[in-house]
């Protein structure tokens, strides 16, 4: 298998499986032919806003977004 | 002079029965009885009409709303239904043990980030707290990780102390497993967990939402159960490729049925809540339009009683000059 090796390295750069089935999701993406890739890449877009609680209390939340404006 | 007065008394009694209650919603401190000034004989009926005028306005908004909700479920509906796919062979695999009894439990409510959609977001919060309270004790912990801002305000009341993350504006693009997964992958890194239970409503039909709890466990539990056999024992009979141990794909593996199953669950209660707001928005067009009809009887009783009354005046008036 051709990711044998490759294993245990995003595990060690502190990847979870999550992230790495992305980064080769997006890969394939990018392999698509024009109009499907825009659309493609359209269609997946990250925002959501996360803020941790320590002690009872909320702190500063966090905007994941791939639009810069928001 | 007086009479005049005793009749206007009596005539304004005679409203408040007739209509009880829309006079009593109207009346507001601005519009007392007192205010109505001497010699006037008809009561304005102003204040019924501007009544009417806001309640067949609420109406129409909550007709176009419902409209609004019916088109969104439909597209929701089938990618709700689509992604149930994705978790099906993992509990086909792993299996669904939600009485699992484990020390660290992270309970995920999902809820939506707005109102006027029934008892979704409090049918979960309450399930939530359930689970919080099950799992809770000497020698186990649960936590919340709330998606949505309903359950963030009903939980915030009195678990304080308990969450962890709070995740919102979650709707802002159509949902997408990318997001999901990202999402997924920031509660993974910032939470310790032996065992994840995500709450959410599962969308049955667009008046029925089931409250519904998936459990997903930890590498090392799964690993733990599947020694003790049951369901999780099946699993040695399946053959590994490649070079990896059992460990590292116990762990992809409960990764990413943590992602899918988020998706599911994050699209199963968009789902409902599009539903549940449709059925919400309906029936608030219909009391809207019930209160209408009872505001109109009024209104045409109230002005059919004073032309009737100026009628007969001027009859007794024009009958006491010929007499």
């Amino acid at each position: 298998m051709a990711s044998n090796g490759a294993v245990p390295f995003w595990r060690a750069a502190g990847m979870t499986y999550i992230s790495y089935s992305n980064i080769c999701a997006n890969l394939v993406r990018n392999c698509l032919k024009e109009p499907f890739k825009s659309e493609a890449l359209n269609r997946e877009k990250v925002h959501f806003s996360i803020s941790k609680w320590a002690d009872g209390k909320p702190q500063k939340p966090t905007i994941r977004s791939d639009t810069p404006d928001a | 002079m007086a009479m005049a007065a005793l009749r206007r008394e009596g005539r304004r009694f005679a409203t408040h029965l007739l209509s009880p209650r829309p006079i009593a919603a109207i009346r507001s401190p601005s519009v007392s009885e007192e205010d109505v000034p001497l010699g006037v004989r008809n009561i304005s009926t102003q204040v019924v009409r501007n009544r009417m005028k806001s309640v067949k306005n609420i109406q129409k908004i909550t007709k176009a709303m419902k409209m609004v909700a019916a088109s969104k479920l439909r597209a929701i509906q089938n990618k709700a239904e689509n992604s149930r796919g994705l978790w099906q062979p993992f509990t086909a695999l792993l299996g669904d043990s939600p009485s699992v009894v484990v020390k660290k439990n992270v309970v995920v409510t999902v809820s939506s980030d707005k109102g006027l959609c029934g008892g979704i977001n409090s049918t979960s919060v309450k399930i939530s707290k359930g689970l919080h309270k099950l799992n809770s004790g000497p020698d186990k912990e649960s936590k919340y990780v709330i998606l949505g801002e309903k359950a963030k305000a009903q939980l915030i009341r009195d678990s304080k102390k308990d969450i962890e993350i709070i995740i919102t504006e979650l709707q802002k693009n159509p949902l997408n497993y990318t997001q999901v997964s990202v999402l997924a992958d920031d509660i993974l890194k910032n939470v310790e967990f032996d065992a994840l239970r995500i709450v959410f409503n599962k969308f049955h039909s667009v008046v029925s939402f089931l409250p519904t709890v998936s459990t997903v466990l930890s590498p090392e539990v799964v690993e733990r159960e599947a020694e003790s056999g049951g369901k999780l024992g099946d699993l040695d009979s399946y053959e590994i490729e490649g070079g990896e141990t059992k460990g590292e794909i116990l762990q992809n593996l409960a990764e990413f049925q943590f992602s899918c199953v988020m998706f599911n669950a994050v699209l199963e209660n968009a789902c409902s809540e599009q539903g549940a707001r449709m059925s919400a928005m309906d029936s608030s067009s219909r009391n809207a339009g019930e209160m209408l009809d009872r505001l109109t009887l009024t209104y045409n009783r109230t002005r059919q009683a004073s032309i009737t009354t100026e009628l007969t005046e001027i009859i007794s008036g024009a009958s006491a000059l010929e007499g």
